[in-house]
């Protein structure tokens, strides 16, 4: 990490899903990166993230992981906890999205009605979308005052 | 088969008088006619043979009935299981038996607590070889009476093993306190003259366990349970499927023994065949469970619990589970003497083992009360599991196979380990092909050492060779 500031993400494993160990591997490589995980662990309720935003509203991503295909029917309750500003730093989700080894690309679509910004195919994905999605919120942040 | 609307069991729940006293129930085992299991232990280990049990569970009782019993006429295993289902073993009684009553088939296990002791005794006296309760409950204190009750003599589980690997939320100080009942009650029964065989779940999470963090867990629990009155128990260990790290870790359990329990204590190592992801081709899958009975052999096990070839495909039929039986029993032949494990090379790793369980659990056991130091040991991550389902265990550690197979730790999170230990185990994984946390290669290495098997068989291929 190029900076001493402080990073935190939220970390969990969809509700109906008890996969322990991408879970516990991808805590562990954030950690050795330098990041402070909030790991929410195996089967959490879209509840329990919005819970967990309110007590770290400097997180600056929900991470939820996915294998069991379920992941669309877990997420049902995100469009109301997004609605309600539960749940405000951006969501990605990774892992094994849908039942079947054939992937509709429709699937990733009802993801982000959903209320999910980044869909990741590969964990080696994560730290380069982090970084982004933080560049993107500092670039943010310093166009604000130009524009109020 | 009428159905059910009571529900035996504990007080505050209907029917909760329907439970005979202890001494009754000891009375019953006796006039069985049958062996405890810790006899059949004690017999197989004087008679240096490995005792064979499968694992089977069925909802319905006739249907469990039936199982039990065409196991027994065609493998002749030495103790059947009954394996409780994920309602009952949550304490859910109502849904359990909601279910048996609609759709018994839909039932992952027996739900012992919804049939009733009468019906436990039922399937006991169906069968000659003794039972064992086999389930995944923090707090199985009304299933331990209800088995009690039926005449079971061997019930596995601990307060940690059965929590931490099954459990999301349930704090150890509550799982450690209902599993100090039901070994308090195997006290007063042991009073009574009836042995009761408590084995503990050594093989937790399934995946990657390295020896020592199994066998501290065990010591621990083994330790509450002697405190508690408890005088037989079985410390499983699940293979690794690296044939020294697994007769050493075998052949620590009665060194483990000697040094933190009391005498007077029969203690017996149980090897569980590989738990991890099977070999789908038939064949392969039997070479594992094959060359798991010859370790639980070499490793002087007490009991084998085996697995089948169906293992990659999910709960197998009973053709199936007889033919993992009978291959797992051709491991005790006389015939195999001529297979030897590398003495030198287990006896450096059996002392590397116990330094390492030394160090996890002396500290918490020099602390006054037990209980409280493993629950906070859990919580600092002094004590540990790798990737446990439930928060209370920080999952620090992370397991990672040597080039060999072995499994060591590629971290070791806050386990009090010294720098000797972690020296020792960074030297082994040197080569293995663990460069840091990255998270790309960190996950591709480790789903590589969960599919060892499938990718050893050739049945897969390595991912980090893409």
């Amino acid at each position: 990490m190029s900076h001493s500031e402080r990073r935190l993400v939220i970390l969990g494993v969809a509700a109906s899903d008890s996969h322990a160990v991408a879970n516990h591997l991808i805590a562990h490589a954030l950690r050795g990166l330098g990041f402070e995980v909030e790991n929410l662990g195996t089967c959490t309720p879209v509840e329990e993230f919005a819970q967990a935003c309110e007590q770290h509203p400097e997180a600056e991503a929900v991470i939820i992981g996915s294998l069991n295909g379920h992941v669309h029917e877990d997420l049902r309750d995100l469009p109301a906890a997004r609605e309600a500003g539960r749940i405000t730093c951006p969501v990605i989700v990774g892992g094994n999205l849908s039942v079947g080894s054939r992937k509709d690309p429709r699937d990733l679509e009802r993801l982000h009605d959903l209320g999910v910004d980044l869909i990741l195919e590969d964990p080696a994905q994560l730290l380069p979308a982090l970084d982004e999605l933080r560049s993107d919120r500092t670039a943010d942040r310093q166009r604000l005052p130009v524009a109020s | 088969m009428t159905k059910i609307s009571y529900l035996p069991g504990h007080s505050g729940s209907p029917g909760a008088d329907t439970l005979p006293p202890l001494a009754e129930s000891v009375d019953y085992i006796g006039s069985l006619g049958k062996p405890t299991a810790a006899r059949v232990l004690m017999d197989a280990r004087d008679a240096g043979r490995v005792a064979i049990q499968p694992r089977c569970g069925v909802g319905g009782h006739e249907e469990m009935k039936a199982l039990l019993r065409e196991l027994e006429d065609q493998a002749q295993p030495d103790i059947l299981t009954l394996t409780i289902d994920s309602h009952t073993r949550l304490k859910r009684f109502e849904q359990a038996l909601r279910s048996l009553n609609r759709a018994p088939a839909d039932l992952n296990g027996y739900p012992l607590v919804s049939h009733g002791y009468l019906r436990g005794r039922d399937i006991n006296e169906s069968v000659t070889a003794p039972l064992e309760i086999r389930h995944g409950s923090p707090d199985a204190r009304i299933l331990f009476d209800v088995a009690v009750a039926s005449g079971i003599t061997s019930f596995e589980g601990g307060g940690i093993s059965y929590n931490l690997p099954y459990s999301k939320a349930v704090p150890l100080a509550e799982s450690l306190a209902a599993w100090h009942d039901v070994d308090t009650v195997c006290g007063e029964l042991a009073g009574l003259g009836l042995i009761i065989d408590r084995e503990l779940f050594g093989t937790l999470t399934a995946v990657l366990v390295p020896p020592s963090i199994s066998l501290a867990i065990s010591v621990l629990e083994a330790v509450l349970a002697a405190r508690a009155g408890v005088r037989c128990i079985s410390v499983s260990y699940p293979q690794s499927g690296h044939l020294v790290q697994d007769v050493a870790a075998l052949r620590a359990i009665p060194v483990l023994a000697r040094t933190y329990l009391p005498p007077g204590v029969d203690v017996h190592a149980v090897l569980h065949e590989f738990m991890g992801v099977f070999p789908k081709k038939r064949g392969n899958a039997e070479d594992l469970i094959f060359y798991g009975a010859l370790v639980a052999r070499l490793g002087g096990a007490s009991k084998l619990i085996t697995k089948t070839y169906q293992e990659a495909f999910g709960i197998p039929d009973t053709r199936a589970n007889v033919d993992g039986l009978r291959l797992a029993d051709r491991a005790n032949s006389p015939l195999l003497d001529f297979v030897k494990a590398d003495e030198e090379r287990v006896a450096d790793e059996l002392a590397w083992i116990v330094d390492e369980v030394a160090d996890i659990v002396e500290p918490v056991l020099a602390a006054p009360d037990t209980m409280t130091a493993i629950a906070d040991a859990f919580a600092a991550g002094r004590l540990d599991i790798p990737f446990s389902a439930s928060r209370y265990a920080k999952s620090e550690i992370i397991p990672k196979r040597d080039a060999e197979g072995a499994i060591r730790y590629l971290s070791t999170g806050s386990l009090p380990f010294g720098d000797r230990t972690r020296r020792h185990n960074s030297d082994l994984l040197k080569g293995a092909g663990s460069t840091g946390p990255v998270i790309g290669s960190l996950l591709t290495g480790l789903t590589d050492d969960i599919n060892y098997f499938p990718t050893l068989f050739r049945e897969m291929k390595r991912e980090d060779s893409e």
